[in-house]
């Protein structure tokens, strides 16, 4: 494994368009805390327009804004690294050689694509008053799930019987947690 | 000519075939009727021609690009690539499924667009790890075909959505005339 360092926009757009290949070089290349901080901008962004959409149906006030995008950098910050380490721990018992810094890496960094949606989201939101949680939103953490697969099979050692399943487990909980949150 | 063995292809095609016919039940849902028959009839049909014309565009514009490949591994090569990549799909399906019957959402042309996408840049993964290389040509070919048909889908989406109520309509005229002896009024 070399640790070259990877340039940082590179390795986002990379993750939206070229996942294999991204996948591969971010984890050797690309700080731990750095992807964790992608994963929690990400659904910052997204929480947040979230906020936005129901504070302009005037379903919630200015405060759920800021309640809100707390949320979802919590939620990247906390829930994303621990779902990794959850995942981490069922590919060990299954043989994994890899270490759990390169799950938590990998797996935060699928939101790569989340994170371009969000602030494309953001900007559409606040210029043109377009409510965009889901066409935005959603549409980010569900570009996540390929490259969520390509790590976990990158994990599993080119698994598919593996990475599937366990990449349906982790955005149907990803999906149900937004929306029970968003209901709040 | 070395052919490569694949497992569990009948498998594949039964979960590719499932996973097709889900979305097209899901995509034509009407929330206030999700059992509406003429909704699911009209949803798995289409959601299953929708899934053959991709997959067949999708293995001729990839085999187009890779007929070296071919004569080295047969015929079936890039076929089972793509069929491999297909799989990609079942997350996607899976939550699609979830949004319709477990949240009632009825935009839901993101799944079908970012898994027909996802699909893409697997099946152009899947044909490069045979290759031993990944090739640009095979991404632009796999991305091309899936914005493509991603393109399709959300344009006749809203004309088609049409479909199932006017055929609804049209057998029910029908029964009314051959219930009233064949005269319309």
């Amino acid at each position: 494994m070399t640790n070259e360092k990877q340039p940082i926009f590179r390795t986002l757009i990379g993750m939206m368009i070229s996942p294999g290949n991204a996948v591969k070089g971010a984890i050797s290349g690309i700080p731990w805390f750095f992807s964790v901080i992608v994963a929690a901008l990400a659904f910052g962004m997204f929480f947040l327009q979230t906020g936005l959409d129901l504070y302009k149906t005037g379903q919630k006030g200015t405060s759920y804004l800021f309640i809100s995008g707390g949320m979802g950098v919590v939620y990247g910050l906390v829930m994303i690294p621990l779902i990794a380490m959850l995942i981490w721990m069922v590919l060990k018992m299954m043989k994994t050689d890899k270490p759990l810094k390169s799950a938590v890496s990998s797996l935060c960094l699928s939101y790569s694509g989340a994170l371009i949606y969000g602030i494309l989201g953001l900007v559409f939101s606040l210029a043109l008053g377009w409510k965009t949680s889901v066409a935005f939103g959603v549409t980010g953490v569900l570009w996540a799930i390929g490259p969520m697969i390509l790590s976990i099979r990158e994990m599993t050692g080119g698994k598919n019987a593996l990475s599937i399943p366990i990449a349906t487990i982790v955005s149907a909980v990803v999906l149900f947690s937004w929306s029970f949150l968003g209901n709040l | 000519m070395e052919e490569i063995e694949v497992k569990g292809r009948g498998l594949g095609a039964f979960l590719r075939t499932v996973c097709f016919l889900i979305i097209g039940i899901c995509a034509f849902s009407n929330p206030l009727d999700p059992i509406n028959l003429f909704n699911i009839g009209f949803g798995a049909i289409t959601g299953l021609i929708f899934g053959f014309l991709y997959r067949r565009f999708l293995c001729g514009f990839l085999n187009m690009f890779n007929s070296k490949l071919k004569k080295e591994h047969g015929k079936k090569v890039v076929r089972d690539a793509v069929d491999r990549g297909m799989l990609f799909i079942i997350p996607f399906v899976v939550m699609l499924a979830a949004a319709t019957y477990l949240l009632n959402w009825s935009m839901t042309a993101a799944f079908v667009s970012a898994g027909i996408m996802a699909v893409g840049t697997a099946s152009s993964i899947e044909t490069g790890k045979i290759k031993g290389k990944q090739e640009i040509k095979n991404t632009i070919a796999a991305s091309g075909v899936s914005g493509l048909f991603s393109f399709l889908w959300i344009m006749s989406y809203p004309f088609l959505a049409k479909a199932p109520l006017l055929l609804e309509g049209g057998i029910t005229l029908i029964k009314q005339m051959m219930a009233g002896g064949g005269g319309v009024l």
